[in-house]
């Protein structure tokens, strides 16, 4: 049994003591230097969980849980180093600095699934995971895993100096920037929060086809949330940056604009009157606009749904489930996305995958399971929140593609409609296909021109018909990775949405206006 | 290695803190057992169990918070953890508040909130129960011959606290739960239709019976469902959407949020905000009670609060900072995690029962709508809007009509708690945010 010593993540942590110590101290080291000591400390990249968890003991973890047989079985294990500043009031309110981890055993047989995980990696306790994992499978003859060889698939992207890895004080003085940007507005800013996150993810993937992953991840989430008063009126705007990405992207963003541009939203919408109610015709904005997508059609297509002929999208492939302007793409390399990773959470390296081309489903969204049992190949989409849970099939970057159109065309020759131009979150049930999502900024249009602001509005929809609603596709493409956190199963995981803008013949709008 | 006990190594941590130049600091405990079985097409799919540990330890110097979590509580860990945490505090701002509750050790009371035998229970057990949930639902109607599956589990929580003031306090919580998603099919229409139940003591549980029978049911009335032409209607909620319209409402009632002008009741305490019809509780001391603990996660004793009686605003909910911020007296509502810093949540927070039956409210309005399901996300607590996607059934003449999809209803908050014209008496806990049902006297409704 391996020997289990928490050395370099000691290492890590009284590093990081003492780079705050030494902050405080006004010391003048070079931040370069900080950086390079912080990722010196955690050089090896999964070095903790390979002192405990290497190829041998992995393949010895694997051999007991397919000792009751099963299709495959898995062993994946992380540990995360999560920073959390959050700024209230113009205060720090809070500074939290997080360490969870641990480790599951995954047996899966056909449609079954047994999982048991550990928040203590050692050889022991993943035995006991491994058996009661196991216990899933019913007569059964033991199944031998492949001997592990450590695989290295091409990275999805590189990043020269993670903004996780940068100085605190850097890390304070973005949010407080972010803080007196947006309060510099007007005097109707009342309150800002700025919520800032990051975190370094290492994970190790032992699968019993023989692969043995490790990969570290990065994540960056800011969001800043400025509120409004006018009499009895209150408005909240919000601006977030993010992705996973380096220092660099801090110097090409400008983060007080994201911060200003979030209070103007918030003194907008105080004059706002109520949206409209009923069926009209909806132009979407670009970017984070994209949740229309991963709500109407893109849940639908993830694969367990699939196999279990529960999703409206089951049996569809090459059925037209869209206008022949719309092109579905989900990406898992997309540069510095928030769903992008070189491999997944079962270690298939991630793909770009064409879900819908010219109206037509081309593709679904598989994990390793729902790819068994529908007898294709996994599309690197199988992903969970955390060593707690069993990967799901999931989304990554998903997004509908570029067009002919001319943006402010879309606008042209509706008389009266509704033009969402920030969303908020939405919600499908992927059986009848009913999904909704709602819109933080929108505006009237009137005889083909954007006017007044309304008030906040869901808007409802019915997968495949509102789909081929689609009457035109801009070539303003974006890819917002700077938001969107996607709930499935109670499993939350990063993901990117995107579009140009789009025109849609009709959507029902639930505002309050006649 | 030997493994330290809970009480250990919060002694250490804190001792620890203390020593190293924290004024204060406070540390959570948390340790999660738990089982859950799901069984679809009467084949078990799922058997997920572990047990997990977590420690929080939040520490207060020169006015100044810091706060750390880890899931490794091995000793060496655990000191390089406490260091960090202390320089880590030295980066946030001094505010007055910042301070740990000086409330001394609570009572200790017999709230009846943890079932022993759910320690007991085998994956075998509650596949028999899930199994026959989904059944059941196969039972009840012949258009129902899918289910997204069937799913029992048990959970038993043990909470650990101790800070400067409080030395050590500690107490036991299950859970079970039962839940079947049944799917209705005809023609090429398919639609689902849940019921859950949730409770703290397995006994207490629906029976797989009845409640597969439920899921099924309300599958089974959501074909055929269609759309309605935009309209201003009187709007029932049916106790499931209240209760969730109600959880939706809850932040609007926190302190923290309302400090920061982050709610519409801002600035609202001790007036009308309702119709007097409306009175909403917080009640941690509920016996049996999904929400119900002896303190907080501050290790606040717990309290029963009246939010709002008969229309009236009496008081928000609180975390010890938010309290202080607004000078006033703790709630008992800091709601956590070992990993998450306390923000004020529900304990059993509900909408007290009225006196009429559902039937009676549907029977007086001449046409409206029936809401039986809210989806996605719809309360905007900061402006006040509300708009989100329903589904339920048409009412015409005092009769339940049509089933009813692709429809929003939409309103603004302060009208909509103004123009309650009915609750009924159908309050029934199921989750530890419930509600009768309520009747809207106007709301749109967005449609075709």
């Amino acid at each position: 049994m391996p020997l289990d010593q928490p050395i370099s993540r000691r290492a890590f942590l009284r590093q990081g003591a003492l780079l705050s110590a030494a902050t405080l101290g006004g010391s003048l080291l070079p931040d370069l230097l900080f950086q390079r000591d912080a990722e010196g400390a955690i050089m090896g990249i999964g070095q903790e969980l390979r002192d405990v968890l290497n190829e041998e003991t992995v393949d010895r973890i694997l051999v007991e849980a397919l000792l009751r047989g099963g299709n495959f079985a898995d062993v994946y294990a992380e540990q995360r180093f999560r920073t959390n500043i959050i700024l209230d009031d113009g205060k720090i309110d809070s500074v939290t600095y997080g360490y969870p981890r641990g480790a599951g055993v995954r047996v899966v047989w056909r449609t079954q699934t047994g999982y048991a995980f550990s928040d203590e990696i050692s050889y022991g306790a993943l035995l006991d995971a491994a058996r009661v994992a196991s216990s899933i499978v019913k007569d059964q003859s033991p199944v031998a895993p492949i001997d592990l060889t450590a695989r290295r698939p091409s990275p999805a992207y590189s990043l020269t100096l993670p903004v996780a890895l940068m100085a605190e004080t850097r890390k304070f003085d973005l949010v407080r920037r972010m803080d007196q940007a947006a309060r510099s507005v007007d005097p109707r800013i009342v309150s800002v929060r700025v919520e800032y996150v990051d975190e370094v993810k290492d994970v190790l993937i032992g699968t019993s086809d023989g692969g043995y992953y490790i990969d570290r991840q990065y994540l960056l989430s800011v969001a800043c949330t400025p509120t409004a008063v006018q009499g009895s009126e209150r408005r909240s705007g919000l601006g977030t940056l993010g992705g996973r990405v380096g220092e660099d992207y801090l110097t090409r963003v400008n983060a007080e604009e994201v911060a200003r541009k979030a209070a103007r939203m918030a003194i907008t919408l105080l004059t706002a009157g109520p949206a409209p109610a009923g069926a009209m015709p909806v132009v979407i904005g670009p970017g984070w606009g994209g949740v229309l997508i991963h709500e109407s059609l893109g849940h639908a297509s993830e694969g367990d749904g699939i196999r279990r002929g529960t999703s409206l999208l089951a049996g569809k492939l090459g059925a037209t489930v869209a206008s022949p302007l719309v092109r579905v793409v989900d990406d898992g390399r997309w540069p510095g996305g928030r769903g992008s990773g070189t491999i997944d959470d079962e270690g298939t390296p991630t793909q770009r995958t064409i879900l819908v081309e010219g109206g037509g489903l081309t593709s679904y969204l598989l994990d390793k399971q729902s790819a068994l049992l529908l007898s294709m190949r996994p599309t690197g989409n199988g992903r969970r929140m955390s060593y707690r849970e069993r990967p799901l099939p999931r989304m990554t970057n998903t997004y509908i593609d570029r067009g002919r159109d001319d943006p402010a065309s879309l606008f042209s020759g509706i008389t009266k409609g509704f033009y969402a131009a920030e969303m908020g979150g939405g919600s499908v049930d992927t059986t009848s296909g009913n999904f909704n999502f709602s819109v933080r900024e929108g505006y009237w249009i009137e005889n083909g021109k954007i006017t007044r602001p309304v008030r906040s509005a869901v808007l409802i929809g019915s997968s495949i018909e509102t789909m081929q609603r689609i009457e035109g596709v801009g070539t303003d493409l974006a890819v917002e990775q700077t938001r969107g956190t996607c709930g499935k199963d109670g499993q939350m995981v990063p993901v990117g949405v995107g579009q140009p803008t789009i025109r849609f013949s009709s959507i029902t709008v639930g505002g309050t206006a006649l | 290695m030997p493994a330290l006990s809970p009480r250990e190594i919060m002694d250490r941590v804190r001792a620890l803190a203390e020593r190293s130049g924290a004024a204060q600091a406070e540390t959570y405990l948390e340790v999660v057992r738990f089982t859950e079985v799901r069984v679809r097409q009467r084949e078990v799919e799922l058997v997920r169990q572990s047990a997990i540990q977590g420690l929080g330890l939040r520490v207060f110097r020169d006015r100044r918070m810091g706060f750390m979590y880890t899931t490794d509580v091995r000793p060496q860990v655990l000191d390089e953890i406490v260091n960090r945490t202390i320089a880590l505090a030295g980066e946030a701002s001094p505010r007055d508040e910042n301070k740990i509750s000086e409330e001394t050790a609570p009572a200790v009371l017999d709230l009846e909130i943890h079932d022993d035998s759910v320690l007991r229970m085998r994956p075998e057990d509650l596949t028999v129960l899930a199994r026959s949930a989904e059944e059941n639902a196969f039972a009840q109607d012949n258009r129902v011959h899918q289910t997204l599956d069937a799913r029992c589990g048990v959970q038993s929580n043990e909470v650990y606290f101790s800070s400067t003031y409080i030395p050590y306090q500690t107490y036991r919580a299950s859970a079970c739960w039962l839940s079947v998603t049944a799917i209705a099919s005809e023609g090429n229409q398919n639609r689902t239709g849940t019921f859950t139940d949730m409770k703290r003591i397995f006994a207490d549980l629906e029976t797989p019976e009845r409640l597969g029978r439920k899921a099924a049911s309300r599958a089974v009335a959501r074909l055929g469902a269609a759309g309605v032409p935009s309209a201003k209607v009187p709007v029932i909620f049916d106790a499931e959407a209240a209760g969730d319209f109600l959880r939706g409402l809850f932040s609007a009632f926190s302190g923290a949020q309302v400090v920061e002008q982050r709610s519409f009741l801002a600035g609202k305490q001790g007036t009308q905000i309702a119709s007097p019809l409306l009175t909403i509780v917080d009640d941690a001391l509920t016996r049996r009670g999904l929400g119900s603990r002896p303190f907080d996660g501050e290790g606040v004793q717990s309290r029963r609060n009246v939010v709002v009686e008969r229309g009236v605003l009496k008081r928000f909910l609180h975390t010890t900072v938010s309290a202080r911020r607004m000078g006033v007296g703790p709630t008992g509502n800091a709601v956590r995690s070992y990993d998450s810093l306390p923000t004020a949540g529900p304990t059993n927070f509900y909408v007290d029962r009225g006196p009429d039956k559902l039937s009676k409210l549907i029977e007086t309005v001449p046409r409206g709508l029936l809401v039986t399901d809210l989806a996605g996300f719809g309360i905007d607590v900061v402006s006040g809007e509300f708009s989100q996607q329903v589904e339920g059934t048409w009412i015409e003449g005092g009769k339940l009509t049509k089933p009813v999809e692709g429809v929003t209803v939409g309103g603004k908050l302060q009208d909509m708690l103004m123009g309650i014209d009915g609750v009924a008496s159908d309050l029934d806990f199921r989750s530890n945010v419930s509600s009768p049902s309520i009747r809207f006297r106007e709301l749109t409704i967005g449609g075709a």
